[in-house]
């Protein structure tokens, strides 16, 4: 259970627009547990995002390393980073999560459509993992027809859809009022008691208090 | 889920977009198919009525050109400037049967109808009628008409009525087996009748010639131009100059048509490129989700695609519908009166229906390869980061 399933070495990203360069991550090398529930705080525009991005895979980063169990994930060619996505980890963002054109069901049928699963196992997969957040009932609603808190945790059961070891949250709650925020946290916390790797990037102290640990970010560093 | 199923509830997210860019395609297509199909019975119908014609020579005025050639099929209006003392000379020539015509135009309740100046006997002889009511002449200066089978239906005339031409009241005598061709539609009046009412004087149009020897086809023509300084060609000459006359205006219209097409399908890269902006935020997720590049692009030619089938489908409809309900209303000239005597059962050419949808798909398809690529060239931040 304590060996580090995502592990950073000397991570940094810069983004360059025009003339203008940004060090978005300077030096980042942490490793995060399996098993455990972290929490990614820090000032806003200081890289924490970009962190994610980063070991989810979704970025890769200008220098350093980024390990996810034993791959080197940095350096894996597009389609296999890809497949890592779609099977090894479950992102949740602030907003946007949903596909507007497509039922609550049908956004988490997709991921299991990217993954090969068959179409009756998707949808009988599906309506599970809606129930399991607390949503049986809506598995016909478009995203239009949810709450905010509604769709967080569509977005949470489409993250779950292939069984990933971890699942990435960026400011999951940034949207939603306390009562939807509790709901969202117990269902993450339930999630890691399973033995979910849960890190969560958040702006919000009642995310920050159940975290095991709390890594801060700021200026594109690891603050102590 | 299936990626068809996500490529549906895409494309059709946007109900009146998806209905315009479908209708341009629509458009496009069923112009093609318009013009193919008329241009493919156009061709059908010359080598129909060069058959009917039933003449391996044809003597037409001195000078004439391919237009005149085709008129002869057409049933069109055409000078009268070959005599009769020039008819003569032609018979003299051992092996030839000669039927002179008068080809000209009148009106029935304003409608355009062919009317052909004969010597009963020979033509009767020379097309081997056969007559479905009344009788045929019975003399070579009779006053009266006979009536091509599709000509009395259209004008609902029968035998003991009469048709007025050139403000004379002419007795119906009968009515003509259907042939298949233009005489169908053509009313023959004995040649002095006709001479008399168009003033022609003892001219006429032009002459059929069978020969009887068709190794010797080329003396024959050239005894021809020497006997009278006339212009001959053979039924394969014909042919030729008509078919190339109707090339050129098929290949016109077939490129009126591309241009449509074209103007289609950058109907669809619009769409196609809309739709990969709007999408932007949803092509980063598919991408967190671990859709590959391949699967966005697929994703996205597969829509475009669409467009090209559903389009092509009801491009071909419409483009049969149309050459088949316009054609009898087209303006009488000498290349579509050939199209207007063709049934609408010759413009359901498999090939075209085919070719055309193919044609429309892979107009789509290369439509949508740029917005595709675009559209999965996107770094999964890149999406995401956009609102
Ligand atoms: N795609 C990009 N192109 C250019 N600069 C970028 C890009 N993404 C992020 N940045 C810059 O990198 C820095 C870090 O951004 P990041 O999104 O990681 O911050 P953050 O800590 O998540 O902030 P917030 O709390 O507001 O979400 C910022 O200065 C930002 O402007
Ligand atoms: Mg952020």
């Amino acid at each position: 259970m304590n060996n580090p399933i995502i592990r950073t070495e000397h991570a940094a990203k810069t983004y360059t627009v025009g003339e203008i360069t940004t060090s978005a991550l300077k030096d980042v090398s942490l490793e995060i547990l399996q098993g455990s529930f972290t929490c990614i705080v820090g000032p806003s525009g200081h890289g924490k995002s970009t962190l994610m991005h980063l070991i989810g895979g979704l970025d890769r980063p200008s220098s350093g390393k980024i390990y996810i169990g034993d791959t080197e994930i940095s350096t894996i060619v597009n389609s296999d980073l890809a497949r890592l996505r779609g099977q090894r980890i479950g992102f949740v963002f602030q907003f946007f999560n949903l596909l507007q054109g497509l039922t609550a069901r049908e956004n988490i049928e997709i991921a299991m459509m990217l993954a090969g699963v068959a179409e009756p196992e998707q949808r009988e997969r599906a309506e599970k993992l809606l129930a399991l957040v607390g949503l049986a009932e809506k598995a016909g609603s478009k995203p239009g027809q949810l709450s905010g808190g509604q769709q967080q945790r569509v977005a949470i059961a489409r993250a779950l859809a292939n069984d990933p070891d971890i699942l990435l949250l960026d400011e999951p709650t940034g949207n939603l009022d306390s009562v939807a925020e509790a709901e969202i946290l117990n269902l993450l916390q339930a999630l890691h008691r399973q033995g979910k790797t849960v890190v969560i990037v958040t702006h919000s102290d009642e995310v920050a208090k159940r975290a095991e640990r709390i890594i801060r970010v700021k200026d594109g560093l690891i603050a102590a | 889920m299936t990626l068809t199923k996500l490529v549906f509830k895409n494309i059709t997210r946007r109900r009146g977009r998806f209905v315009f860019t479908l209708l341009g395609i629509t458009i496009g297509i069923a112009s093609f198919v318009t013009f193919m199909s008329m241009g493919g019975s156009l061709k059908k119908e010359i080598y129909r009525e060069t058959a009917a014609l039933g003449a391996n020579l044809v003597v037409i005025p001195k000078g004439s050109c391919g237009y005149e050639q085709l008129s002869i099929l057409t049933g069109d209006q055409m000078p009268t400037n070959i005599s009769a003392a020039e008819v003569t000379s032609i018979r003299a020539i051992k092996g030839v049967t000669v039927v002179p015509f008068l080809a000209q135009q009148s009106a029935i309740n304003n409608k355009p109808v062919t009317v052909s100046g004969i010597e009963p006997a020979a033509t009767l002889d020379f097309k081997r009628w056969e007559i479905s009511a009344g009788r045929y002449f019975q003399s070579p200066d009779e006053n009266g008409v006979m009536l091509g089978s599709a000509a009395a239906r259209q004008f609902e005339l029968k035998p003991g009525g009469s048709v007025t031409i050139r403000g004379e009241i002419l007795p119906i005598l009968g009515i003509l087996g259907e042939t298949g061709g233009r005489d169908d539609a053509t009313i023959f009046l004995p040649l002095p009748l006709a001479q008399r009412l168009f003033n022609a004087a003892d001219n006429v149009s032009y002459a059929a010639i069978r020969v009887e020897n068709l190794a010797e086809t080329e003396r024959y023509i050239e005894e021809i131009r020497v006997a009278t300084g006339l212009g001959v060609v053979s039924d394969k000459q014909m042919l030729q100059s008509v078919l190339s006359i109707v090339g050129t205006v098929n290949i016109t219209l077939q490129m009126i048509a591309a241009v449509a097409v074209i103007a289609a399908a950058f109907g669809i890269v619009n769409t196609m490129m809309a739709a990969t902006y709007e999408r932007k935020r949803e092509i980063g997720i598919l991408q967190a989700l671990g859709a590959r590049r391949r699967t966005i692009f697929t994703l996205f030619m597969l829509e475009s695609g669409f467009y090209g089938l559903i389009g092509g489908l009801t491009g071909v409809i419409f483009g049969l519908a149309t050459a088949t309900l316009a054609t009898p209303y087209i303006s009488q000239n000498a290349f579509t009166t050939l199209v207007k005597g063709s049934g609408s059962g010759s413009l359901l050419d498999l090939n075209i229906i085919i070719s055309s949808i193919f044609f429309s798909a892979l107009v789509a398809i290369i439509a949508g390869l740029y917005p595709a690529w675009k559209a999965a060239r996107l770094t999964p931040v890149e999406a995401i980061s956009y609102e």
